[in-house]
């Protein structure tokens, strides 16, 4: 009897096995992509947000992208890189050839009316300030494209990149609602089927203009939590997985099915020292002292076991604009006992509090605490809040930090989107501005010469070296977990561009 | 009969009006939702012109005079996150929690009252000891715990399940059981405490001396008494598992409306919250009316009163 029981009980697991999505060959399924969210919308050009961009790029393609190690700018949609004739002026080449996924041709048209969609107010486009300083636009020829700025806006060449095109003939007759819904674009991917908050699924375009694309289906998951994440990508569900906590990548190593790839990412992390409101933090040789304090490579080896690049200054190592001269600050805790009591104060008397958010950064959380127990060396005493994200961003907004502050910033690969977004008076970001510097950056921003532009910014981090704004961190890595049977690697610029990956060949 | 149910609809409209509008007051003190669905560049111009558009500018009496007007025609605005009518992207996602939730209860039921019972009925037996046992774990293991464990071992390490998502039947297995497992001990411990209630009384020893079948005595006599409670208990636990199983649901990627609602309450993205209040205020409304009128077919001194 019991033996009866027992066997009916195996044939009924084995029922299950058998039950379950039997493993085809690899060229049968769809690639899958495990995402913590769905996208905010499809429609392109109108929301900024990682998760929502990376998805779309798929469908819509891109005029430019960052290409290569380290990144440069390259033309996708565009023949060549912008021409710039004057100060004013900008002549964007289109590909000849190129169709959208319903056969409507791409050309200048096309991205003349990306341009003035995304400047038309009622489609509520977060990339509308950013293109604000367009006067007017022209289209010389089908594949040629002339703007003119209000200003001198060198920057324009950076908001270029993973610019998306959308079909104006396709958004003309459906309206919004339904170009959004059922996405018309010229990228690798088309469009099938959107099942909210589970998933986005998407099929070859064989007439894709570079060659057709050689994965024929993939999907993008929606997997909120993490740890179930990196779960379906060890069950073999899930392909390719982002963020892997360092303590996770023996897992993904020791499972045989995946692996870890990891990337020197153009996101920083830093540590911002407020100096809006009086006290110690105002004295530059304070804010140097706690730089000196803090043994950056060593939390850089034990905590991240290496899996961060340290920086000497704002920007990363990758980034086009970046001063190789500059030379991180060196862990020397007499230095700082000695500068902290050159402006006046005592050490041990000095107490901070340092906002922290906790799990948005690789090992946020612990970084800050690594960071106070070495200020708590050298007597300084730090407590550390952790916040909810929500409550975090809130915070940093409205200046109700306390006087230091845990932050990543990024994609960065050139210097404005960095320095000029964090440094200047107005913005909160890293809690910090000097008149002198907002003057160094408002003369930086307009020069559209490459050569002058970059000594300008190379003099800015300079300045703001000496000033030590921030304890300077590190840029991270990004660690990606990806099926052994995948090809694909990662790329600083954090983007999921499927045209890049392939089934390996067993 | 009548006057009771209009009676009873008549509060629940008053319970989902004070719901929407404490909820509503508490979106004051959450902080500003417009940074948070900005990109960080916006500039200090543009945010105001966001706010200004979106009416968070006008005095909050008319915030709340334009959103109750709203309210009453179904039309809570557009997600500020998604940008997409806010009520139209929680109903997207009910039917995920509906079918999820029945599937848990039922479930929970199952295994739930068949063990109350016996228990009850062979008390201090081995049964009773190990059902008290399970109920005990049942009640102890987090939600979280259990899912991720479930996950481990069935599809990572055994690879029969998947570990999330919607799609076939295998796919509610684990979320299932995940949820059911708390329920269930709920539901076990409360039906055998009733049980050994009613199974004290007089009516049921006159039902044994009158030579009754045992079985009949347990679940016409003994269970029929003893389920008011177990009634209200399921009104407010399926009104708990429909107001989203948010653990459960995160876990499981499963689409429902649960993880929706906290994300949109950690976004900020109150017009999405005002809506998943709503429901939550109707749904629970609506358990509790169907709960008082099982009590009366239940327990019909409740009907002559």
């Amino acid at each position: 009897m019991r033996g009866t029981a027992l066997a009916l009980l195996i044939a009924l697991l084995l029922g299950l096995v058998g039950n379950a999505p039997a493993p085809t060959a690899a060229q049968d399924r769809p690639l899958v992509v495990a995402l913590g969210a769905e996208p905010r919308s499809l429609m392109a050009m109108r929301i900024v947000d990682w998760t929502t961009n990376v998805q779309q790029m798929n469908i819509y393609d891109r005029l430019y992208y960052w290409d290569g190690f380290p990144p440069r700018i390259k033309p996708s949609l565009a023949a060549e890189l912008p021409q710039t004739p004057d100060d004013l002026t900008w002549i964007i080449k289109l590909r000849p050839g190129v169709k959208f996924h319903n056969g409507e041709p791409f050309g200048a048209e096309a991205v003349k009316f990306t341009f003035e969609w995304l400047l038309d107010p009622r489609n509520e486009s977060h990339y509308r300030p950013r293109f604000a300083f367009i006067e007017s636009m022209e289209v010389l020829d089908p594949l040629t494209l002339r703007i003119r700025t209000k200003e001198p806006a060198p920057i324009m060449r950076y908001w270029l990149v993973d610019f998306t095109v959308m079909a104006p003939g396709y958004v003309r007759s459906v309206g919004n609602v339904e170009a959004s819904r059922n996405p018309i674009g010229a990228g690798p991917y088309k469009f099938v089927r959107w099942d909210r908050d589970e998933r986005l699924v998407l099929e070859a375009n064989p007439g894709y203009w570079n060659k057709p694309p050689a994965i024929k289906r993939v999907e993008f998951r929606f997997i909120p939590d993490f740890s179930a994440r990196l779960a379906s990508l060890l069950a073999g569900e899930a392909d390719i997985v982002k963020d892997v906590p360092p303590v996770a990548v023996d897992q993904v190593t020791r499972s045989g099915l995946a692996e870890v790839r990891g990337v020197a990412s153009s996101r920083i992390n830093y540590l911002a020292l407020v100096n809006f409101k009086p006290g110690p933090l105002q004295d530059r040789r304070v804010r140097q002292a706690l730089n000196y304090a803090v043994n950056v490579d060593e939390i850089v080896t034990n905590l991240f076991k290496g899996r961060a690049t340290r920086i000497p200054g704002a920007l990363s190592s990758i980034n086009e604009n970046v001063n190789p001269n500059l030379k991180p600050y060196p862990f020397d805790p007499e230095r700082a006992v000695r500068l902290i009591k050159e402006a006046g104060y005592d050490p041990t008397k000095l107490e901070f509090t340092l906002d922290s958010p906790s799990g948005r950064y690789p090992l946020d959380k612990e970084a800050s605490e690594a960071i106070a127990s070495y200020l708590g060396r050298i007597g300084i005493r730090v407590r550390v809040v952790v916040n909810e994200w929500g409550t975090h961003l809130d915070k940093i907004i409205n200046r109700r930090t306390g006087e230091m502050f845990y932050l990543g910033w990024g994609p960065a690969l050139e210097a404005q989107g960095t320095i000029a977004e964090l440094f200047r008076p107005e913005r909160t970001y890293s809690g910090f501005g000097t008149p002198n510097l907002t003057l160094e950056i408002n003369k930086a921003i307009p020069i559209v010469d490459l050569k002058k532009r970059q000594a300008a910014w190379h003099l800015i981090q300079v300045m703001l070296y000496t000033e030590a704004p921030w304890i300077f961190l590190w840029q991270q890595h990004d660690l990606y977990g990806v099926n052994k049977r995948v090809k694909w690697e990662p790329h600083p610029a954090e983007k999921i561009f499927l045209h890049d990956a392939e089934w390996v060949r067993r | 009969m009548l006057q009771f149910i209009a009676r009873r609809l008549l509060e629940a409209l008053v319970v989902v009006f004070l719901a929407l509008t404490v909820v509503f007051a508490l979106q004051f003190l959450a902080g500003d939702p417009v940074k948070l669905f900005l990109p960080t560049d916006t500039t200090q111009k543009e945010i105001e012109e966001f706010r200004e558009r979106l009416g968070f500018n006008d005095p909050w009496i008319v915030q709340y005079a334009r959103f109750l007007r709203g309210a009453f025609r179904g039309d809570f605005g557009n997600s500020l996150r998604q940008q997409e009518p806010a009520l139209a992207l929680v109903l997207l996602r009910l039917p995920a929690t509906l079918s999820l939730s029945g599937v848990a209860m039922l479930l929970a039921l199952t295994i739930a009252i068949p063990v109350g019972v016996i228990s009850a009925a062979r008390r201090n037996s081995w049964f009773d000891h190990l059902g008290i046992g399970a109920t005990v774990l049942g009640q102890a293991i987090p939600g979280f715990w259990l899912g991720l464990m479930l996950i481990y071992v069935f599809s990572v390490w055994l690879r029969v399940l998947p570990t999330g998502g919607r799609g076939t039947w295998l796919h509610f297995i684990m979320p299932s059981i995940t949820l059911a497992a708390f329920v269930a001990a709920r539901f076990a411990r409360l039906t055998r405490s009733m049980m050994l209630d009613v199974l004290g009384q007089d009516y049921i020893r006159t039902a044994r001396a009158k030579g009754l079948a045992p079985l009949r005595v347990l679940y016409k006599h003994a269970l029929k008494n003893a389920s008011l409670p177990i009634v209200t208990l399921l009104a407010l636990q399926l009104g708990q598992l429909l107001g989203g199983a948010v653990i459960t649901e995160t876990i499981f990627a499963w689409p429902g409306v649960g993880r929706f609602l906290v994300q949109a309450l950690l976004n900020r993205d109150f017009p999405v919250v005002l809506v998943g209040v709503f429901l939550t205020a109707v749904l629970y409304s609506a358990l509790n009316l169907v709960a008082d009128m099982a009590y009366a077919w239940l327990n019909p001194r409740i009907r002559y009163e």
